[in-house]
């Protein structure tokens, strides 16, 4: 029997998205403000705590209000992560940073946050409905196929050749 | 990204992020695994226990305050004649949809080994003397020994029932006065 995802799993997702955050803005800290990784880090503890939290409070809390706090510290670190995006993309006006990150962080977290929070509501007895079911498998196929084109356009490249030369 | 390009100061910083960002992942994910383990338990109530038959006076019967132990300390057994209590004490399943599975089990026996027969307990399938008898734990002396039954097999019990525990005794012809103390379970799964 697969094991049921308590709600907490949203807050170490979380903690982990910033995590990952706050090396990816050392990494690129040319474009960012100085303290930003740090802050980061400052998020990831604050999600730490509500593991802590949980785990001293778990009879107190009933299971609704422990997966709405986790929840939206979950929120809170996908929103970070559009942030970054959108300060690439506007502020900083790097459409080529903006469109890498698009693909190789945002939507990957976004498709993964939604896919636990999927599967928590399918457990907790309120499945997602089935057009939202097939829009997100039909987003990881369109997501795993363009990382796919991104990583080697040339293999794009020939194959649109080779079609033009058949279509001649 | 070339990482064996970027400053000391910067790969300094970095490696910082990384090692704590390695610690809090760690402890975050042992907390999460900790929760996994916590185990709530809460108290419950039991849906089945005994009940006062209409032989409880002459069995002097007691109950416990949550009905969950019964003591009967006026049964008699006369020399040479089988004496029985109907209904002394009963078990009530009295949950509203659940059958339960219950069972008469010996727990303990003390007192004199000479001066009776038997002792019977038996559970019936009613409260009357004409219900059938479901089942049967009999204590058997042979004049200087007890032999103690095993358990009975487990019956199941619907939902809202009374059952009477109809007790039988007997002993031995000009028996001398003499006690027994039987101590028996009523087991419920």
């Amino acid at each position: 029997m697969a094991a049921e995802l308590l709600p907490e799993f949203f807050a170490l997702l979380g903690t982990d998205l910033f995590l990952m955050l706050s090396l990816l803005t050392c990494l690129l800290d040319d474009r960012f403000p100085k303290a930003l990784p740090y802050i980061y880090q400052i998020a990831a503890l604050a999600g730490f705590g509500h593991l802590l939290v949980s785990r001293n409070f778990f009879t107190v809390f009933g299971d609704y209000m422990r997966f709405w706090y986790c929840f939206f510290y979950l929120l809170v670190s996908l929103t970070n992560i559009v942030a970054v995006n959108i300060y690439f993309a506007a502020v900083k006006n790097e459409w080529t940073l903006a469109k890498v990150w698009s693909g190789a962080v945002t939507f990957p977290t976004i498709l993964v946050s939604i896919f636990f929070v999927s599967n928590y509501s399918y457990f907790q007895g309120i499945p997602f409905p089935l057009f939202l079911q097939v829009a997100l498998v039909v987003a990881a196929i369109i997501m795993g196929t363009s990382v796919a084109i991104f990583l080697s356009p040339e293999a794009l490249r020939k194959a649109l050749k080779e079609d033009k030369e058949v279509r001649k | 990204m070339n990482l064996k390009g970027l400053p000391f100061k910067k790969s300094a910083k970095f490696l910082t992020l990384l090692l704590t960002s390695i610690l809090i992942a760690s402890v975050s994910a042992a907390v999460y695994y900790s929760l996994g383990m916590t185990s709530t338990i809460s108290t419950a109530t039991t849906d089945v226990w005994f009940v006062k038959g209409v032989d409880n006076a002459t069995a002097g019967v007691s109950l416990s305050p949550d009905n969950t132990t019964a003591l009967l300390t006026d049964l008699k057994a006369y020399p040479n004649a089988s004496f029985t209590y109907v209904d002394p004490i009963r078990v009530r399943n009295n949950h509203t949809s659940n059958s339960y599975s219950v069972r008469l089990s010996p727990v303990s026996l003390s007192g004199n080994d000479t001066e009776f027969v038997f002792v019977k307990f038996m559970l019936r399938n009613g409260t009357s003397d004409d219900n059938a008898t479901l089942a049967t734990l009999w204590y058997n002396c042979s004049g200087s020994d007890w032999t103690v039954p095993s358990a009975t097999s487990w019956v199941s019990m619907p939902a809202d029932t009374e059952w009477a525990i109809t007790v039988q005794t007997k002993a031995v012809d000009s028996a001398a006065s003499a006690s027994v103390d039987i101590e028996i379970a009523v087991d419920v799964q």
